[in-house]
């Protein structure tokens, strides 16, 4: 579904970037790409969603290149940003229409979707507002809608439980669950571990920008250990690394 | 509290035209679009620096030096009221950082006053650059006393104060009135343009020379230009004349007042500023929509609908954009209600009205166009366009697309109306129809070109985009060169040769539009 060979992202100027990296991600996927603040996450993520260009290597959606068919990769997967920024001068039913219409949805099908998965996220009432009057939670609760209006094959979903309430968030987990099961993947960045341990099948680790582990959940915490404990070992490395580092320019 | 509005202004001036942003950032693009905002201004300052000098230089020259400084002072006092009206509210009454500074212990008449200097430094600097190059032509050609330039030092800082004062009163009162309105946006749009319009109405009709005038005082072209701007602009006449005259004590007084006159609207607006504030940021929310029948959309639709929302969403959008294609239909309905024959005869017999009317026309759509500003203007909602799976064609056709419909209307109504007025020949009205509408693309194509060169997806406020931007600027500057150009052309070409110079002109700007249009799409990632 998702094949990332070898991708390799700097900013101009500056320490930050992705060097490297190369994950792949099947049909029934549910990948949990977790590390610290600025390991590249987000950074991978928009790079997957051709929302950045970048230095090296190659991101394969459904076998299509994104550098090279960028619009039919971008017509199987839906990207959500950890701060989704939505049109405020639009109403919700505005913004879904303007999806739809973008995906071609015919609008038997899109009523369909917003009526199924607006009811659930208890949406409909607001839909007729202007979404500058939402709340955080309010709005990545349409931007799921947005997605979910379009059937996306893949996910690209950026901390999506922030700003969601208890129960958006178990109902989130149950869509999660039920995509990957009828052959969709989801790849997402998250800092809950424990939500990625009990959600996912597999997990990736970045850490300043190198993917330092990645497999099924099974591998990753073979040693009985959770993966919390793993991650924050990978992190007090990086901080002895960087010690170690500090104490050498000395 | 001192110290509270010493470090907000601080933080409101420490990112001023992208300065701390700049100093800051590693990012290349950053750096390229400084220094071409840094070129745009340099042009910008060569052309106030030859037009203000040339002016001043030719006032001297006629012998009425005392009007020079008065003079500077009215047109740079009316740019910053015009400009003001425009900004006053957007500026004040930003939401950026509203929410934040309400959460700190920090007091919302600091939060007010800091914003109120900001406008007063951008003001100040918008005042320099028209008055010091005049400054620099008369002490150079007057060799005046040193008591001058002492004026100047104390007496120039509150040049644009009064200015301020009006557009800053005209901005919270339509803030005011609109913030409790749930279509506050159109609402304060539509009494912007009012506002602005009444403003060159009045302005226009002012400098006509009444009935009762004595033509006697003409001859004294310096007493002529005195009362034309004591009508116009009193406070400039005053302040202008002490300065002249080296009048410290004078100078000190008109500056005193002006600045007692902004303190009060200060206090005035700080009072007001947290209630305006609140009833503007407050949202209406109904929760009671009830989903009924969707309709399917054509993308290429679907996108121009939501750039029509976009633009109307925001007020300072509108009145920047649309203040250029009303203009176009006042001119052609003034022309309507004037004697055009009169009209022809006090042209130059060489200048025919025909051949001139089709540019100032243009001139007036392509002043400002919405496209020129219209990848910027989608700032933190960049990324949802960018991750759907569109084109760069359609996004851009998109807003060209809208730019076009926006001004069809105007472009409509000038026409019909310019028709009727001067009731040209069959192969005038050809040309007086086609060449605003070539230009009109032109322009369109050329901003989605400046706009995708410049682009500034990080900002805080619409007016830093809108009034302050690379973009903006040139493609302000664009439009306005281009009509200008062709209207020289225009008056030095004789009149034989006027067909092929028009469709020279014609064929040169479509070539130039394909040339840039498809040089837009080719780009490969926005």
């Amino acid at each position: 579904m998702l094949r990332i060979e070898h991708f390799t992202k700097h900013y101009a100027g500056s320490k930050k970037g992705v060097t490297d990296l190369s994950l792949h991600i099947a049909p029934g996927d549910l990948y949990a790409f977790i590390g610290h603040n600025g390991a590249g996450k987000t950074t991978t993520l928009k790079c997957v969603a051709g929302i950045q260009d970048f230095d090296a290597g190659s991101i394969q959606i459904g076998g299509v290149d994104i550098q090279k068919t960028p619009i039919e990769c971008k017509r199987q997967f839906a990207y959500i940003p950890d701060n989704p920024d939505l049109y405020e001068y639009l109403t919700g039913i505005q913004y879904l229409n303007f999806i739809a219409d973008v995906f071609q949805v015919s609008a038997r099908d899109r009523q369909e979707q917003i009526q199924k998965y607006g009811n659930a996220f208890e949406m409909i009432e607001s839909l007729g507002d202007l979404i500058s009057s939402y709340s955080h939670g309010m709005k990545q609760k349409l931007a799921l809608l947005g997605a979910l209006v379009h059937r996306p094959k893949l996910w690209l979903l950026d901390e999506p439980f922030v700003g969601l309430d208890p129960k958006a968030s178990v109902l989130l987990k149950d869509i999660m669950r039920g995509v990957c099961r009828q052959g969709g993947a989801i790849f997402f960045s998250t800092h809950v571990l424990d939500v990625a341990e009990k959600l996912c099948n597999k997990v990736a680790i970045i850490k300043n920008g190198m993917l330092v582990a990645s497999g099924s959940m099974e591998e990753i915490t073979k040693r009985e250990k959770s993966l919390e404990s793993i991650f924050m070992e990978v992190v007090e490395d990086a901080g002895t690394d960087q010690m170690v580092d500090k104490i050498g320019t000395l | 509290m001192l110290e509270q509005i010493k470090w907000l202004t601080k933080l409101e001036l420490c990112n001023l035209y992208g300065l701390n942003t700049l100093r800051f950032s590693r990012d290349r693009k950053v750096r390229k679009r400084a220094v071409g905002m840094l070129a745009v201004w340099i042009v910008v300052l060569c052309l106030l620096v030859f037009y203000v000098g040339g002016l001043s230089y030719g006032l001297i020259f006629l012998g009425v030096e005392d009007v020079v400084l008065p003079y500077l002072i009215a047109i740079s006092s009316l740019l910053i009221f015009v400009f003001g009206v425009l900004k006053a509210g957007d500026t004040i009454f930003r939401k950026e950082g509203y929410d934040i500074f309400c959460s700190l212990p920090v007091s919302k008449i600091a939060v007010a006053l800091s914003r109120l200097f900001r406008m007063y430094v951008e003001d100040l600097l918008v005042g320099l650059m028209v008055l010091l190059p005049g400054i620099v032509v008369y002490a150079w050609k007057i060799r005046p006393a040193f008591s001058f330039y002492l004026t100047i030092f104390f007496g120039i800082w509150s040049v644009p104060l009064l200015p301020i004062v009006g557009a800053c009163l005209i901005g919270t009162l339509i803030m005011g009135v609109t913030s409790r309105m749930r279509h506050k946006s159109l609402v304060a749009t539509g009494l912007s343009i009012l506002v602005v319009l009444m403003i060159l109405y009045f302005s226009s009709r002012l400098a006509v020379i009444e009935d009762s005038f004595n033509p006697d005082v003409l001859r004294e072209l310096s007493q002529f230009v005195f009362i034309l701007l004591r009508k116009l602009y009193p406070p400039a006449v005053w302040l202008g004349t002490a300065m002249n005259h080296g009048d410290f004590l004078q100078t000190l007084f008109c500056s005193g007042i002006s600045l007692m006159i902004f303190v009060g609207m200060a206090g005035l607006i700080s009072h007001f500023f947290h209630q305006i504030c609140r009833n503007l940021f407050s949202s209406f929310a109904r929760h009671d929509y009830k989903l009924g029948e969707q309709k399917e959309t054509p993308v290429l639709s679907a996108l121009c609908i939501r750039e029509f929302r976009r633009y109307f969403s925001s007020s300072i959008y509108v009145t920047n954009t649309i203040i250029g294609p009303i203009m176009g239909c006042v001119l052609s309905g003034a022309l309507l209600f004037a004697d055009v024959e009169t009209l022809k005869e006090i042209l130059p017999t060489f200048i025919r009205l025909e051949s001139l009317i089709p540019f100032a026309l243009a001139g007036t759509f392509c002043m400002m166009t919405t496209t020129a500003t219209s990848i910027s203007m989608e700032g933190k909602n960049w990324w949802i366009v960018q991750s759907l799976p569109l084109s760069i064609k359609t996004i851009l056709d998109a807003k060209i697309g809208m730019n076009l419909l926006l001004l069809c209307p105007f472009y409509l109504l000038s026409e019909l109306l310019m028709i009727f007025a001067i009731k040209p020949a069959i192969s005038d009205l050809i040309w007086i129809l086609l060449i605003p509408a070539i230009m009109i693309l032109f322009s369109c194509v050329y901003g989605i070109a400046i706009n995708l060169h410049f682009p500034v997806m990080e900002w805080e406020s619409e007016v830093s985009i809108v009034k302050q931007s690379v973009s903006s600027i040139l493609g302000g500057m664009g439009g306005f060169f281009l009509s200008m150009l062709c209207a020289v052309s225009v008056i030095l070409t004789p009149e034989k040769y006027m067909n092929f110079l028009r469709a020279g002109i014609c064929f040169v700007l479509l070539i130039l539009t394909s040339f840039l249009y498809y040089g837009n799409n080719r780009k490969k990632s926005l």
